[in-house]
Order: C-alpha cells, then sequence, then structure tokens
C-alpha cells in the first residue's frame, strides 16, 4: 500500500479533560494543605503562598526586597550556612514576589525532605534581615534593573503599565533603578513581619506524596506565628486617564518596542473566557492573525503577541512585539487594522476551528502531570476561583459563535480604546 | 532510569521510544545532525535560517501549523552549533498527525522564493533583536571568533552576520537540505503515552519509503592547540564593565568533561559555591558572577564572567576572579564541595526524568552523541570523579597560553 501524504491522517477530537481535585487538608494552625498525588519518580515541590505581593507593599520595591532577604540569614543561621544546606540536598529553594502574591518554591528529592523543611519553616519564621546582606541584595537588584534600563521591550511593557495604573499604583513599575537607593531596611522588615505570617500563608505540595511527606509538612508547619491583626488592604487606589500615544526616546535602539492596550476585565468576569478565544484569534498562538500578518507576511518582527493579563484587583489587554525601527508605524498601522477588522468583520469555520482545538489542547497540558494541576489549581484559587472556571472555559470555546466574537470584540477591542506605547528611535 | 526500545529502518533512520503512562501526550522529536558547525564560513546562520524555512509547508503539506493546533498540538524548533531539532507534542490517539508532518518535513519542504524572502527579513529581526538591539547582545560573536580560529564554533547559530543571511539564495537553499536532511542523518523520538511496537509500527509507516541521500559535510577541522593568551577590549553603549575569560576544554564524550561540569558547579553552582560566597557576598566585587561550559558536543570552552558592581576598579574585580578560578589547578577541592555538587547532580537528573518532551530531547542528545543508552550512565560518570580527577583537568586547563579575555566596557567612562 502506498503512502497517501496528501491526504491528512484522522483528527481525533480533545475529549474529557480530567480535572483531579487536590486533597485537602487543615493544619492545626488553620493553614490549608493541598495535596497533588502522582508520578514515580521520588521528588516533591512544595509551594508557599503569602498575600504579600507589591499589592499590599507600603513602598513598592518592599515586597519584593522582603522575599528577596529571606535566604539571607534567620535567628540562628547564616546566609552561608542556609545556601549550604539547599545546595548540599540538591534542592532549589526560590523566593519570589508578584503583583499580588509572594510564593516559597522548594523543589527536592523525597528523601531529603526531613533535612530541608524544618530549614524552609525558620526562613519562614525567623528570618533575621541583616543589614550587609541587605546591602547586597539591593546592589544587586539595582545593577539588573540598570541593564534593564537599556532595553526597549522592557521599557516599553514598564511604561505601558505605569501609562494605565499611573505612576506610585502597587501594579505599576517603578520608573527609575534609582528607587532602589531609597528602599529601608526597616520597611522591608515590616512587610514581611506583616505578611509572611501563618494565617496568611497556604501550602501546595505535589509530586510523590505519601503519609510521610503529609507527616513533615504538619510536623513543621502547623503551629501558629506573626501577628494576625494586619488590616486588608482595599482597592481605593485611583486610576488615571491613561495617555493614547507615548514615545520614549531610546538612543541607537536597533528595533522599536511596541505596546498596545488597555485595562481589561479580570479572570473572574463573566466574559473572560470569551475574550481569551478572541485574543487567541488576534495574537494567542503561531498562526495568529498578527503574527500572519507582521511576521510571516510582512517580516517586520521576530515575534508579535496579544493577551489578556489578569491580576487580582484589576486586568490588561497587551499587544508586544520589538520591530524594524522603520516599520514601526507600518506595524502599529496593521495592528489596528487587524483589530478593525475582528469588529467588523466574521470569522470563519476555517479560522475557527484548529483556534478551538489548539486551545482545548492547552487546556490538556494544565493538567498534565502533577506539577501542571497543582499550578493550575493555585493559580485558580489566588483570583477566589476553582476548576469551574475550566468548565466555562471549554463552554466559551466550543460554542462561541462568531456573531458573539464580533460582539466580544467590538465590545472590547474598540480601537479608540487603546494606549500605544513606543520605545526606540523615531 | 529511562527505559527505551531502538530500532533502525532499511534507510537509516533511528528511532528510540520511551513509554510513559503519566501523561495524556506524545512527543514526536527528529533531531537532524545538522547544526552552525556544518557550515560554510561565508554562509553562516544557515542551519538557522532553514529550520525557519520548513515551517512554511512542505511537498505535501500546505502548512504545518494548522494541522497541529487541529489536534490540540503544539510544535517548535532550534539550532544549536551541533544540531536541528524539531518537536511536536500532540494528544497521544493524535501521534499520526505529527508523523505526517515530520515524514513530511523529511520529504522535502516547499521551496518558494516569497518563503525565502519572509524568513530572511524575520532571522534579521531576530538578530537584530537578540544580539544588536539588546545590551551585550554580541557577546557570543566576540567570545567565540576570539576564541576559535579554525574550527566552526568560531560563529553562533544566529551566524556571522545579517548580510549572510541577506544574500541566500534559493539554490543554496535546496542544496542545503539534499546535503543534511535525510533519514540516515536525523534521529527520531517518539515518548509519552503509548507502547513500542505501536510506535515503530508507525514510524515504518511513515518514514520508511524516505530514501537514503547523500550527506556531503564539510570537513571540521579541529581547533589547534592554542599556544599563546588572547586579549579582545571592546567599548559599547551598556551600562556595566564585563569581561569574559574562556579557556578550551574536551569534547562532551571525554571522561574529563564530568570533571570539569563539576569544577564549575564548585566555583558558581548554587549560592554556596565559592564565587558567590567568597567574591559576590564576601568582597562583593560583583553583582553576579558565573562560570560555566559552553557544553557543546566537539571540544568546547570553560568559561568565567563578571559584573563589577559600581565603584570597583576594573582591573582587580577581573584580577579576583580569575585567581578564584586558578586555585582550583593548585589545590584539591574539599571533599564536602565534591560530595555537594555530586548530590546536586543527582538530584537535578531525577528533575530532568520527569517531563516526557525533556526526555526526547535528551534521547536524541545522547544518540546524536553516538549512544541513547549515555542518558543512563551520567550519574556513574559524575559519581567517580575524585578530587585528584578535577585537580588534574583543572590544572590542564587553566593555563595562560590556553586564555582567551574579552574585556566589555562601558563607553561612559
Amino acid at each position: 500500500m502506498t503512502l497517501k501524504r496528501n491526504n491528512p491522517p484522522p483528527i481525533f477530537g480533545v475529549d474529557g479533560v480530567e480535572y483531579i481535585e487536590p486533597i485537602r487538608f487543615t493544619l492545626k494552625n488553620g493553614v490549608e494543605l493541598f495535596t497533588m498525588q502522582s508520578g514515580d519518580q521520588e521528588v516533591v515541590k512544595i509551594d508557599f503562598s503569602f498575600k504579600a505581593g507589591s499589592w499590599y507593599a507600603q513602598s513598592r520595591l518592599d515586597s519584593i526586597m522582603a522575599a528577596l532577604m529571606l535566604q539571607e540569614g534567620t535567628k540562628t543561621l547564616k546566609a552561608s550556612e542556609i545556601a549550604n544546606t539547599f545546595d548540599f540536598y540538591g534542592a532549589q529553594f526560590s523566593s519570589s514576589s508578584s503583583y499580588d502574591y509572594n510564593y516559597i518554591t522548594l523543589l527536592s528529592l523525597k528523601k531529603y525532605l526531613h533535612h530541608l523543611l524544618p530549614l524552609v519553616s525558620e526562613i519562614i519564621r525567623d528570618s533575621s534581615f541583616p543589614e550587609e546582606e541587605f546591602e547586597i541584595v539591593r546592589q544587586k537588584r539595582k545593577q539588573r534593573a540598570i541593564v534593564d534600563s537599556g532595553r526597549v521591550g522592557l521599557i516599553a511593557q514598564k511604561s505601558f503599565l505605569r501609562n494605565l495604573f499611573g505612576e506610585g499604583h502597587p501594579y505599576a513599575p517603578v520608573a527609575s533603578p534609582a528607587f532602589f537607593d531609597t528602599i529601608l531596611l526597616r520597611d522591608v522588615k515590616l512587610h514581611y513581619d506583616n505578611f509572611y505570617r501563618s494565617d496568611n500563608m497556604t501550602i501546595t505540595a505535589s509530586g510523590f506524596i505519601d503519609t510521610e511527606v503529609i507527616q513533615l509538612i504538619t510536623e513543621n508547619f502547623s503551629s501558629s506565628w506573626g501577628n494576625s491583626d494586619t488590616a486588608e488592604r482595599g482597592n481605593n487606589h485611583r486610576l488615571p486617564i491613561a495617555d493614547k500615544m507615548v514615545f520614549i526616546e531610546k538612543e541607537g535602539a536597533n528595533q522599536n518596542a511596541v505596546a498596545i492596550g488597555k485595562l481589561f476585565p479580570t479572570q473572574n468576569h463573566p466574559d473572560f473566557p470569551g475574550i481569551k478565544l478572541l485574543c487567541t484569534i488576534l495574537g494567542g498562538y503561531f498562526g495568529s492573525r498578527l503574527m500572519s500578518n507582521i511576521r510571516e507576511d510582512k517580516g517586520y518582527t521576530y515575534s508579535i503577541q496579544a493577551s489578556p493579563i489578569s491580576f487580582l484587583h484589576h486586568g490588561v489587554f497587551l499587544i508586544f512585539a520589538e520591530v524594524k525601527t522603520d516599520k514601526t508605524e507600518a506595524t502599529v498601522k496593521e495592528i489596528f487594522l487587524e483589530m478593525e477588522k475582528l469588529n467588523s468583520e466574521l470569522i470563519t469555520e476555517k479560522e475557527l476551528i484548529p483556534i478551538q482545538n489548539y486551545l482545548l489542547g492547552r487546556i490538556l497540558e494544565d493538567f498534565d502531570g502533577p506539577f501542571a494541576r497543582a499550578q493550575t489549581f493555585s493559580s485558580l484559587r489566588e483570583v477566589n476561583m476553582d476548576f469551574e472556571y475550566y468548565n466555562r472555559l471549554i463552554d466559551a470555546i466550543k460554542t462561541t459563535t462568531p456573531q458573539e466574537i464580533r460582539e466580544l470584540s467590538q465590545k472590547y477591542l474598540a480601537p479608540e480604546t487603546m494606549s500605544t506605547i513606543i520605545a526606540g528611535i523615531r | 532510569m529511562i527505559q527505551f526500545e531502538k530500532t533502525i529502518l532499511a534507510n537509516g533512520l533511528r528511532v528510540i521510544v520511551h513509554t510513559d503512562r503519566s501523561t495524556p501526550f506524545v512527543a514526536v522529536n527528529v533531531c537532524y545532525n545538522v547544526g552552525a558547525k556544518h557550515e560554510d564560513s561565508s554562509r553562516t546562520g544557515f542551519a538557522h535560517l532553514f529550520e525557519h524555512l520548513t515551517f512554511g509547508g512542505s511537498k505535501h503539506v500546505p502548512d504545518f501549523d494548522t494541522p497541529i493546533q487541529n489536534v490540540g498540538g503544539t510544535n517548535n524548533a532550534f539550532t544549536t552549533n551541533d544540531i536541528t531539532n524539531y518537536y511536536i507534542t500532540v494528544p497521544a490517539n493524535n501521534i499520526e498527525t505529527a508523523l505526517w508532518l515530520e515524514s513530511d518535513r523529511m520529504v522535502g519542504p516547499k521551496f518558494t522564493k516569497k518563503g525565502l524572502e519572509i524568513q530572511r527579513k524575520v532571522v534579521i529581526e531576530e538578530f537584530r533583536q537578540r544580539n544588536l538591539n539588546k545590551p551585550y547582545g554580541d557577546t557570543w560573536h566576540l567570545l567565540r571568533d576570539l576564541s576559535y580560529k579554525v574550527h566552526p564554533y568560531r560563529w553562533p547559530t544566529i551566524g556571522l552576520t545579517p548580510e549572510h543571511i541577506e544574500q541566500a539564495t534559493l539554490e543554496e537553499v535546496k542544496d542545503f537540505f539534499f546535503h543534511h536532511y535525510a533519514p540516515n542523518n536525523a534521529i527520531l523520538v517518539i515518548t509519552g503515552n503509548i507502547a513500542p511496537d505501536h510506535a515503530f509500527r508507525l514510524a515504518e509507516k511513515w518514514f520508511s519509503d524516505i530514501p537514503e541521500r547523500e550527506i556531503k559535510n564539510l570537513q571540521i577541522f579541529p581547533e589547534p592547540v592554542q599556544t599563546e593568551g588572547r586579549e579582545l577590549t571592546v567599548h559599547r553603549d551598556v551600562p556595566i564593565d564585563t569581561f569574559y575569560v574562556a579557556w578550551h576544554m574536551s569534547s562532551r564524550l571525554d571522561e574529563d568533561f564530568y570533571a570539569a561540569d563539576l569544577l564549575s558547579d564548585i566555583l558558581s553552582g548554587g549560592n554556596s559555591s565559592r564565587v558567590e560566597e567568597r567574591l559576590v557576598k564576601g568582597q562583593k566585587l560583583f553583582a553576579e558572577a558565573d562560570v560555566f561550559l559552553s557544553g557543546e558536543n566537539d571540544p568546547g570552552l570553560f568559561i568565567a564572567t563578571g559584573k563589577l558592581n559600581e565603584g570597583v576598579d576594573f582591573e582587580s574585580g577581573r584580577q579576583a576572579l580569575i585567581e578564584e578560578v586558578l586555585k582550583t589547578a593548585e589545590a584539591q577541592v574539599t571533599p564536602h564541595e565534591l560530595e555537594k555538587v555530586k548530590n546536586k547532580v543527582e538530584a537535578e537528573q531525577v528533575f530532568n526524568e520527569i517531563g516526557y518532551l525533556e526526555k526526547a530531547m535528551q534521547l536524541a542528545s545522547y544518540e546524536i552523541l553516538g549512544d541513547a543508552g549515555q542518558i543512563n550512565q551520567q550519574a556513574d560518570h559524575y559519581r567517580n570523579v575524585t578530587a585528584d580527577n578535577i585537580l588534574k583537568v583543572a590544572s590542564g586547563i587553566l593555563c595562560s597560553d590556553n586564555c582567551n579575555l574579552l574585556n566589555y566596557l562601558s563607553l561612559k567612562k
């Protein structure tokens, strides 16, 4: 039998995503522990999350500096002793900060957990914030910020957020590396004291989870610590009227960075699943309209994307690309033409069906293996949602009609509502 | 331990299958034994440009992306100095779509003038984005050119200059394909939720009718032993002074590789490493510093680099890092240090055995080196390294005659 290469093999649809819910435990101190067991490699990943992101910071860099200082010393251990223990057992420890949450993650072979969890516990409760280490971390981050300030892509993305939220808003990145000089150790320590408390923490453990692992977590994290009288921060920031056009000069740029977008609904909004589909059509996958037009047809850029980004309190829509400098204007024009096309024309079945299948495949990936499932679960839980969101998303992907897609586009992608940021040369 | 089965088709295609029932997906990974080192020095960047071109469709497939999206999959590729690697992931029941596409890519791409024209532009924008428009983006161009005089590791995969890409003709592109893309110059790895015999049957079905081709590789001359230290100083519009020190070292398969790898970890792998503890935190000379291997298949480079803190004198900062590295050529590392980095490597290997796609890529890269089974030997190679091995390797590599020094200074000073 000769192979008929012109005939594609049959296509099997993605059906039945298995939502395996985590097992939930409540520790004696009220901390919730979620576990996702699976896999035969004896590897465990434990995530600790705290409502302690930049949203909660008195001064904007306090939250990130607090996260970075955690492994720099405790009441009984020096930074070098902490580093040596994690390294010796081949564990990966990270402490990071985001817009709404701060995180601690430990990735370790199961057999070393009993050496490592007491250390993680001490770091979370009894960090000492030594002055000398603080200056090293400050200098390190400042240097990095100075290097980043030479990159048009980051310049454009940061000023995009500042334009939408206003200088000083907790979601707006700081404007200058010099801001690092203004951070005070006592504010950073205060941020830690206020937010790294047991009643502000959630634990998610995934991978090779057995009773022994659960026992170890329980032993090390069941007592209470921290003062629990810190008030929740309400959303009383007033947002500015964003400029429609911002240009930031960067002498000698070889490419210009273009960021176009606006404030957008958050993930819990009923329209969000449809918006996700809409943004995918425009710029959410390799064959998207923006990629097809601006990269594959015109060759103005290496890559262009459109995405809805959801924080806890606000969402944003962002189209981003780094483009040939003399094609900046042409690129901006094409981006707006693509939005107008979505607002006026109906998408064909031929274009829509592969996008539906592509998105269903990505959903399957969100549940592929214990680490992915735990990540999916946690990111929903952080915005007060659960796996039910995926039912709505799958429904939106499968049933949103071309008419409804056009209506969503008219509602959310009106060109006159967008702000355009360009960083580079004129 | 990664279990796998291997067979070779009549046309020379090597097929490797690893079953992993923990995922609903399969990965189809095709690795071609062609990378930037196989390029003509007047046509650099070609392997990578070619990788871009093959996504424009093939003989029987008008476009690659729609069929993959249609089955809920993803695809991508990368080119290194040694290889070109394509991969597709799909829900397991759609594996035939992935095999249909990858086999047709091997049958032959659709060569069109317009396709070439566009991808030339895209790659030049990639060149600008990564290498020209980014602070320190030309580091690898400079460092490779300084360190290699003969071996084609002299240029990075993106190519020596955008002009080489601009000048590529359709004829050259076709020529490149038939000399390098062939079943007898490739490895197909299938991993994920599929039984080996089923995978082998499907591999046979889709790939066995592709004819063996004559592979024409330019001869790759080894880099002659360096006999004199080299130094290059450049001034660029960057905010902070930095430098790179590169010493020639062994190839990937040499037993010395493992000692060199552990040595780089002792020097700068993790917050408790020597460089981090002594120079970043102790003397506060650097905001960041790193010692690492270039990690290629042919003899590569052992590299030390650092970004100096504000106010630190360039010469003395650089000297301090070099001296810290050189100490390892004089005295053995401690048993504690050695055990620590061995534990780290052991853990990393287990972490890497989790993803089905990562496993596919690793199996392919060891098979390119000669034997996929090497994937299960690595732990032993590392475990067997002694402090004496490390001392010997360090004193062999870290000589001033074997040293290449790149000073990358800020214009503002």
